[in-house]
Formats: structure tokens, C-alpha cells, sequence
């Protein structure tokens, strides 16, 4: 059976943002997205392709990111995508959602009945 | 800025498709290659790293379906490649594709033509501004407990017009028929003589001209009349001097102050001129004189039910005024949308109901075919689950291969309904109202598109549905065989069309027994080979009763020599005609206070009218050429008549004196004969109890006659009007109608709901044919390998025929029962259209199951014997 097409592990709706924040740091092709994530969280958030290249399609279309066609490293063409001005204005503006919410969250969880 | 990339990028898409379809392709092989080198370098062996690789990914095109999803384009894309896919296989399929669009069409077009005359009939706004406004208001009398609505009199309007405080405007109306003369042969004018309101509360203006003032409702003043656009064109070819020029009606001359525009009908579907109306000094005295017709418009937030309050309120103060003339009547207001179409709506609304079940039943017969389709498909629609069409997508191919069908069907239905409605309107009664303008328009074609739309959801679900559960294990498994519950499912719906199609059978053939028992009651007298002409004296001719006598008494001895003429008479008011003339009366000798006194209908003839007619004389003797102007009056009584009021007593010989309130005022006679009762208002009516009194001592300047032939009446026609009118050109003469023809008119709304009903119980009982043919024979097709194994063992032929034949049975017998049992609640809704007939007829009931059960043995013969005929060998071979 193919593994599920759920994101794997990670919070519905934050995989966007996660990517985002990938490409961020330097234009990379679609491999690369899924390694970064899944190097930098540590191996808590694995990226398959049935939700990555949907994704990359989806944020391609809302203007925020841009795929070029470029050699790699080993000599094949790979598709490298790069953030645009919108892109950044995006990731900016939901980083600053995602840390209020998790505050937020945080707040709720290590609240003790003496706090109430 | 972003809607546009968006755009943009599904345009690229869509057009540049084979581009972006590369570089998904290359891009997801660089992200495996990607993958596979990184595993290789974490020190996994090529192999290894391969499948690994693989496995993650999972299969590809799964993947591209999920990123082609994304953009919007897809839903489109795959919309159109589901269109073209659609076509191809219902091109495929044509024997399946046509009987499916047949089948449909069949029920939308029913549908379709049906809503027609509910749309025209029902919910088409009346033709005047702000028409939810006007409401009808009418005396209402309480008989037997149910309010019956009668034309009101002149003091009551007045009272209502000037008391009341929930209406703007109110008038009273009544039709009459003037001959226009003096222009070549005389014209029949049908005129509406109004009370002056008539214009504010129609809301209508003369389009030259002025309206008539109430200082011209009075009688000497009310010489002058508007004409309608039409009669304006034919009679001065629209010319505009025609404003102050004189018509003679009637003889009389009226002065034409103006013309209404050409789209004014009033009342519908119209009238050729409209005059004031005129009243005497002496009206406010009739107060017991029924005959004006009573429209109102309604003051703007005033309420129907606050306008009946107010009425009621100024009626009970009518009656403790005038308790002798008032005392028994009521007054009722409905809408005047509502009045127009009183008994006819609720027929019409059962019929749409009926049809709504043939657009059911036809639905099921094409979700049957599709669910045996879908099996059919099994395999293909696996393959394309496991090539990883979402459960959605192939839910959306399916419903948009029904919307196909449907938008075929609707096309056909289209054309049926057209031919439907041609006839409708050729050969429907003349007494529903705006039924002759149904056609195909704007409101009906939304109709047709949201049943057809319907339809396709409603009977493609259920098989879309199905057949998507399938998932790529049902791919594996080698046999076609389809599971026992879509088995039972296609059991069931053609259960359930087999009962809808009992049910309406049934209903129909309630109706038809109720009709034909009607046909064959006898109006009273023999109408085959009667011919009638309605003829109308001008009283200028013919200054007294005895010129008038005269001119009768030419007609009928100049049409006795026409060849073929064995007797001819005259009459006023013609049975069946819809006319009457009744009057209060009292029996000489008997004291009864005025407003006690009976009443009855009274019929002026010739002495030739029972012989013509066929009436019988059952005691006594008819009229005589002796019975004269200035010889004895007298008068012959219905048989009805003579029970009624001289019940256990000889009606011969007794005196009567007429109609104190209106009516036949202040005549009299002595009675010297019975004669047979005539159903004068229709064979379904029942009959009145009725006076007649000779024309010749009555002077009346209008009367038909009545000719009998031993040819065919209508062969008669032409000649006997040019006969009479050659006597005197300004006589006017009215077309000649068969006798038959009325009978058959008086029963023509009934003769419509059967046909109607007929038509659409013969569509269920095709359409439920064509289901079960479909069910067996597919079943049978389905059980070839058994059936060749059978008759390999020994079973014979016949055996496995009525193997098949006992299968269709049952569920024969199922829906049969089922649909007695749906017949039965028939009852309710039938009750008001049946005459003798009782709701739960046996005879019918076992008929139409009778009926039902020859079409199911019909239907299913044909599979049976070729499930009889099946080969072990091609059938042991198969597969």
C-alpha cells in the first residue's frame, strides 16, 4: 500500500508555512524541502511527495513561491523553487500567527488551577 | 495581482498542458532519483535505495492526480474529459442510450406539457396591473351546509361598493350578446355592461377616447360603448374617427366614446365592447334580482381576511334590514386568481402529482439500467480506482454521464410536450380559463431543466455511488458476478415503479369507469341527429310579440323543407347551453309568504320542441298550435317539478303565478301536461325542476332551434343558416352546433382529466414494462453459465423458461400488491372526480392488476425463452 497522502506528522495547514520557512533559508528543489524539514525538526516531520508536490503546486499558484529550472549538483535538471516578495510577506505574516497561537496554547497547557 | 497569477496559472495549465504535464513528470523522477542518491549515501546498496525510494513515494500517478488537483482548471479539465467520455460510451451503447433517453424523455416530457397548463391555468399573473389585488366578491347562499357563490343584485353591490372600508374601488358586471347591424350581415357582439368603477379597479384606460361616467349607468343614459381593440380594427379599420361615430346594437344606436388598447381582455380571454350598465329608478327595489358579478380592488395593507370581515359586517346589517330578500345570503371575497380557477385547481394539482410519479418511475427504469450497467463496468471503474481516480471523480463521471442522458431526454422532451400541448389546446374543454395560451415558455423551460437536473441526480446516485466503493481489490477478483444486493436493489425499484404504475393504472381507470357511466346516463332526450342554431330578433323588426311569433313560425315551416328535416322547433334557453332563466312562482291556492316562495327553471318552446327533442309526454297533453297569444296560458312541468311541488297530488290543472322578485315576472298558466326530466345543465348534473311555457305566448326575440335530421347534423349547418338568415339579414344568426357536441362539452373538463390521467398511467405501464424487460433480461444474461449448466444436467427447456418467468412474477405480484394497497389510498384524493363509481371499485381494482400482470407476463416472456434456448456448450465455454 502507498504510504497515506496525510501530511505526515505535521499540524494540518502549517506544512505551507513550513515550506515557506525552507526556502526561505536558500532556493532548493522538491527533494531538498522534505529533507530540510525532516533534518531540521530532527526527523519529527516527514514529507512525503502525495502532500509536498501538491503543496509546491498550491503555493506556486498563490504567487508566493517561484520554480526555476536549474543543473544540480550531480549534473541533472532539478526544479529549484525560491521565495517571492509575496512569498516572504506570507511566511512573516504567519510565523507571527503561528507564535501567537502557540503562546497561547503553551499558556493553556501549563495553566494550574491557581492561575484561574 | 494574485487573481491574476492564479488565473494565469490555470490558463498556462489548461493550454500549455503538455508542458506542465512534462515538468511534473521530470520533477517527480528527479525527486526519486534525488531520493535514491541520498540513500545511497546514508550506505544503502542501489537495489535497496531503489525500492525504498519507491515505496515512499508510493505510486506516481497518484501523486500528479493530487498535485493536478490543486488548480482550479482541473475540475473543468476533467468536467470536459468526463463529457467526452460520457458521449463515447453512450455512443457505445446505443440500444442502452436510446432506450434511456426515451424513457426519460417520455417522463420529462409528460412533465414538461402537464406544468404547461399549470403555468398558463394557475401561476401566470392575470393580465392587469397589480392583478394580486383584485378580488371577486359574490352572494354566497349555504346549502347543505357547503357556501355555494352566486351572482349578487344591484342594492347588495351598491351597499358593499359604498360601505365598506377595505376596498379602493369596486364594480358589478354582466355579459350580454348585442347583434351589430348595420354594417352587411349582422355580428354577434359579446358585450361587458359594467358599473363606471370598472376602469380604476382594472386599472386599464381606453386607448382613445374616455371612460364611461357613473352618471351613464342609468337606464336612456347608457347609450354609448367602448370597443375593443379588435372590434375597433374589423369594423372601422382602426381609424381614429371612429370616437363619436353610432353602432346599432341591437337595433339600438350607441354613440363609441372610445377604444380600449389591444392587449385589455376582459373578462378572459375577452369581449368585443364594454357599456355602462344601465339601471332604472326602480333598482334599488330588486334587491332579491341575482345577476351582477362583483369584482373589488383592495385598498394597499388591507388584508383578504379583513376585507371579508368588513363585508360580512355590512351584510348582517343587510340582513336584519331586509330580512325577506336578504335574509338567507351571505357574502364571500376570494382572490379574483383564485375564484377564476375554483374547482379546476385542485385537478389540475392531482394531475401534476400523477405526472410527478411517471417522472419517478421513469427515473427508477434508468437507475436500473444503470446499476446493470455499472456492473457491466465493474471492471473498468476498478482500473481506474486503482490507477488513483479519487472516490469523487468517478461519483462525478457518473453524474455527469446521467446529466448527459438527462440533457438529452430534455431535449426530446421538449418536442413530445410541444405535440402535447397542440393537442391540448385543439381538443381541451373551452371551460378552463387561459388554457388555450399554454406553450413552451420561459418558466416552463426552467421547469423542464430543474426536473431534468433532478432526474439525473436522482437516478444516478444510487449507481455512482455503487460503483465507486469499488477499490483496486475488486480489480483481482476474475469474476464479473455482480453482488446480491445490487441484485436486490434493482428488485426493489422495479417493485416500487410496478406499484406507482398500479396506482395511477388504478386511478385511471376509476376515471374512465366514472366517465363512461356518465356517457352512457341519457341527457333526457336523443342528442344524435340534432342540430341547433341560436337565432336573436332585433325588436326594432319586430315591434310586438305577435311579429315576432310570426318570424318563428316562418323559420321552422321554411327549414321543415330542407331535405333530410324531419322536425324542427324552438327553444330558449337551449339545454346544455349553460343558460338559464329561473323563477320564483306560487301555486294558486296556496298562501306561502313571498320570500318562502319556490323557484324553478323555466324553458320557452314550440309544440313541435318534445317530438323534435325526443322528450316524453308522461301524462296530460304538450303544446298545441292553438296555444296562442291571446288563447289560454298554459304550461307543461318536468317530472321532477310535479314530485317536487305536487307530490301525492295532479299537477294538471293547477295554476301557477310567476315570480314576484324578478324572474318571469308576473306571468301565469294553467299546467296540462308532465314531460320527461332533461339534464339541462350537463348528463353529470343532476336535473332541475323545470316549467315550460309555449314561445308563442311568451314573445321572446331570442331562442334556438333545434333541428332533427335523419343525415348527419352538421352536414346540415351551412344551409340551414343561410336559410334563415336569408329570411331577414338582420336577424342574427349563431353558428350551428351538433347537439352531440354540447353533450359531449358538459362532460369536456371531465373527458380532459381522464385523458390526461389516462395518457400518464399508459407512460407508467410502458416505462414499467420496459423496466422489468430490462431486469429479467439482464438477469438472465447474467445467469447463462447456470442456465447452460442446468440444461447440461437434464432441465429442459421449458423448465428454465418458467425458472425465469416465475422470477419476474413474484416481483410482478409484489409491486401489484404493493400498488392495491397504494390504490386504496387513492381514495381521498379521487373522491371529487368520481360519479358512480366508488373509490375502491373491485371491478376496476381487478382489472388494472389484470392488466398489469399480462404486460409483466409480456415483458418477460421474451428472455425466458431466450434463457430456454441457451446452449450448455456456449455457455459452459463462456469465460
Amino acid at each position: 500500500m502507498p504510504m497515506g497522502q496525510k501530511t505526515g506528522g505535521v499540524v494540518q495547514g502549517t506544512l505551507d508555512m513550513l515550506i515557506l520557512k525552507t526556502l526561505e533559508l536558500e532556493p532548493i528543489h522538491g527533494y531538498g524541502v522534505g529533507l530540510r524539514i525532516e533534518q531540521i525538526s530532527k526527523g519529527v516531520f516527514q514529507v512525503n511527495a502525495g502532500s509536498l508536490f501538491p503543496a509546491l503546486r498550491r503555493l506556486e499558484r498563490q504567487g508566493w513561491i517561484e520554480g526555476e529550472w536549474q543543473a544540480t549538483e550531480n549534473n541533472r535538471r532539478a526544479k529549484y523553487y525560491m521565495l517571492t516578495d509575496a512569498g516572504r510577506k506570507k511566511l512573516r505574516s504567519e510565523a507571527r500567527e503561528w507564535q501567537t497561537q502557540s503562546a497561547a496554547i503553551a499558556r493553556i497547557l501549563e495553566a494550574t488551577s491557581g492561575e484561574v | 495581482m494574485r487573481l491574476v497569477k492564479i488565473i494565469g496559472g490555470g490558463l498556462r495549465a489548461l493550454f500549455g498542458k503538455q508542458r506542465v504535464e512534462r515538468d511534473l513528470d521530470e520533477e517527480l523522477r528527479d525527486y526519486v532519483a534525488s531520493a535514491v542518491e541520498h540513500k545511497m549515501r546514508a550506505g544503502m546498496g542501489r537495489e535497496e535505495a531503489a525500492r525504498e525510494a519507491r515505496m515512499e513515494m508510493g505510486s506516481m500517478e497518484a501523486v500528479k492526480e493530487e498535485v493536478r488537483e490543486v488548480g482550479w482548471e482541473t475540475s473543468i479539465e476533467s468536467f470536459l474529459q468526463d463529457v467526452r467520455y460520457g458521449l463515447r460510451m453512450l455512443g457505445k451503447n446505443p440500444s442502452f442510450t436510446s432506450v434511456a433517453v426515451l424513457a426519460l424523455a417520455l417522463g420529462i416530457g409528460a412533465n414538461t406539457a402537464m406544468f404547461s397548463v399549470i403555468e398558463a391555468v394557475l401561476l401566470r399573473p392575470l393580465p392587469y396591473r397589480n392583478a394580486d389585488d383584485i378580488v371577486n366578491v359574490a352572494s354566497t347562499w349555504n346549502r347543505n351546509g357547503t357556501l355555494t357563490s352566486y351572482a349578487s343584485s344591484p342594492p347588495d353591490f351598491f351597499d358593499w361598493r359604498d360601505q365598506n372600508r377595505s376596498f379602493s374601488s369596486m364594480f358589478a358586471y354582466r355579459i350580454g350578446e348585442f347583434a351589430l347591424t348595420g354594417q352587411g350581415e349582422a355580428k354577434r357582439v359579446r358585450a361587458v355592461m359594467a358599473t363606471a368603477g370598472m376602469f380604476s379597479t382594472l386599472q386599464a384606460e381606453p386607448l382613445l377616447g374616455r371612460e364611461f361616467a357613473s352618471e351613464e349607468n342609468r337606464t336612456g343614459a347608457n347609450h354609448v360603448v367602448i370597443l375593443s381593440y379588435s372590434l375597433w380594427q374589423a369594423a372601422f379599420g382602426g381609424t381614429a374617427d371612429a370616437i363619436g361615430k353610432t353602432i346599432q346594437l341591437d337595433s339600438e344606436p350607441y354613440t363609441i366614446i372610445g377604444v380600449m388598447p389591444a392587449d385589455f381582455r376582459f373578462p378572459l380571454p375577452g369581449s368585443d365592447a364594454y357599456m355602462p350598465i344601465g339601471f332604472d329608478n326602480k333598482v334599488m327595489t330588486q334587491r332579491g334580482a341575482h345577476y351582477l358579478a362583483v369584482l373589488g380592488r383592495l385598498k394597499s395593507g388591507v388584508t383578504l381576511a379583513q376585507a371579508n370581515d368588513d363585508l360580512l359586517a355590512i351584510m348582517t346589517q343587510l340582513r336584519k334590514l331586509y330580512p325577506d330578500k336578504d335574509g338567507k345570503w351571505g357574502v364571500r371575497a376570494q382572490l379574483w386568481s383564485t375564484a377564476l380557477v375554483g374547482e379546476i385547481r385542485p385537478a389540475l394539482l392531482v394531475l401534476l402529482g400523477a405526472v410527478a410519479l411517471v417522472a419517478l418511475i421513469a427515473c427508477a427504469n434508468i437507475s436500473n439500467l444503470l446499476l446493470a450497467r455499472a456492473t457491466v463496468r465493474h471492471r473498468e471503474l476498478a482500473m481506474r480506482r486503482a490507477l488513483g481516480a479519487g472516490r469523487l471523480r468517478l461519483v462525478r463521471q457518473m453524474l455527469t454521464e446521467g446529466l448527459q442522458l438527462a440533457v438529452l431526454a430534455a431535449g426530446a422532451s421538449l418536442l413530445l410536450a410541444h405535440w402535447a400541448l397542440v393537442s391540448i389546446v385543439r381538443f381541451g374543454p373551452t371551460d378552463i380559463p387561459r388554457l388555450a395560451s399554454v406553450g413552451l415558455d420561459g418558466p416552463v423551460l426552467a421547469f423542464t431543466m430543474s426536473v431534468s437536473l433532478a432526474c439525473a441526480v436522482l437516478f444516478g446516485l444510487i449507481p455512482a455511488l455503487r460503483s465507486s466503493a469499488l477499490d483496486a481489490a475488486d480489480l483481482v477478483r476474475t469474476s464479473i458476478s455482480p453482488s446480491r444486493e445490487s441484485g436486490r436493489l434493482r428488485g426493489a425499484l422495479l417493485v416500487g415503479e410496478l406499484a406507482l404504475s398500479m396506482m395511477l393504472l388504478a386511478g385511471a381507470g376509476l376515471l374512465v369507469r366514472s366517465f363512461m357511466g356518465l356517457r352512457s346516463l341519457s341527457p333526457g332526450f336523443d342528442p344524435g341527429g340534432l342540430l341547433t342554431v341560436s337565432i336573436s330578433v332585433p325588436d326594432a323588426h319586430y315591434k310586438n310579440s305577435l311579429a315576432v311569433q310570426n318570424y318563428w313560425e316562418e323559420a321552422v315551416a321554411q327549414l321543415r323543407g330542407l331535405p333530410g328535416v324531419t322536425s324542427v322547433a324552438a327553444v330558449t334557453p337551449l339545454p346544455l347551453s349553460g343558460d338559464d332563466f329561473s323563477s320564483s312562482f306560487r301555486v294558486e291556492g296556496r298562501s306561502v309568504p313571498e320570500k318562502d316562495e319556490p323557484s324553478a327553471e323555466l324553458r320557452f318552446a314550440t309544440p313541435n320542441y318534445f317530438r323534435t327533442m325526443t322528450i316524453p309526454l308522461r301524462k296530460g297533453r304538450t303544446f298545441e298550435d292553438s296555444d296562442r297569444l291571446g288563447a289560454a296560458r298554459v304550461l307543461l312541468i318536468s317530472e321532477t317539478a310535479a314530485r317536487m311541488f305536487f307530490p301525492g297530488s295532479d299537477a294538471i290543472g293547477q295554476k301557477i303565478k310567476f315570480g314576484a322578485s324578478g324572474g318571469y315576472e308576473k306571468n301565469e298558466g294553467e299546467i296540462v301536461g308532465v314531460v320527461g326530466d332533461v339534464h339541462d345543465f350537463g348528463v353529470d348534473a343532476p336535473v332541475a325542476p323545470t316549467f315550460y311555457v309555449p314561445l308563442a305566448q311568451a314573445g321572446m326575440d331570442g331562442a334556438t332551434l333545434v333541428i332533427r335530421t335523419k343525415g348527419v347534423p352538421a352536414a346540415l349547418g351551412q344551409p340551414a343558416r343561410k336559410l334563415v338568415q336569408g329570411l331577414d339579414r338582420d336577424v342574427l344568426v349563431g353558428e350551428p352546433v351538433p347537439m352531440e357536441r354540447l353533450v359531449s362539452g358538459s362532460l369536456g373538463q371531465r373527458r380532459f382529466y381522464m385523458m390526461l390521467l389516462g395518457g400518464f398511467a399508459g407512460l407508467a405501464l410502458v416505462l414499467a414494462a420496459v423496466g422489468l424487460y430490462g431486469v429479467i433480461s439482464y438477469s438472465v444474461a447474467q445467469r447463462r453459465q447456470e442456465m447452460g449448466i442446468r440444461i447440461a444436467l437434464g432441465a429442459s427447456g421449458g423448465q428454465v423458461a418458467s425458472m425465469v418467468m416465475g422470477q419476474a412474477l413474484r416481483l410482478a405480484g409484489l409491486g401489484l400488491a404493493m400498488g392495491l394497497v397504494l390504490a386504496m389510498m387513492l381514495k381521498s384524493v379521487l373522491k371529487g372526480f368520481l360519479v358512480g363509481v366508488s373509490t375502491t371499485d373491485p371491478a376496476t381494482l381487478a382489472v388494472t392488476a389484470l392488466v398489469l400482470l399480462i404486460v409483466a407476463v409480456l415483458a418477460s416472456y421474451v428472455p425466458a425463452r431466450r434463457a430456454a434456448r441457451v446452449d450448455p456448450m456456449v455457455a459452459l465455454r463462456f469465460e
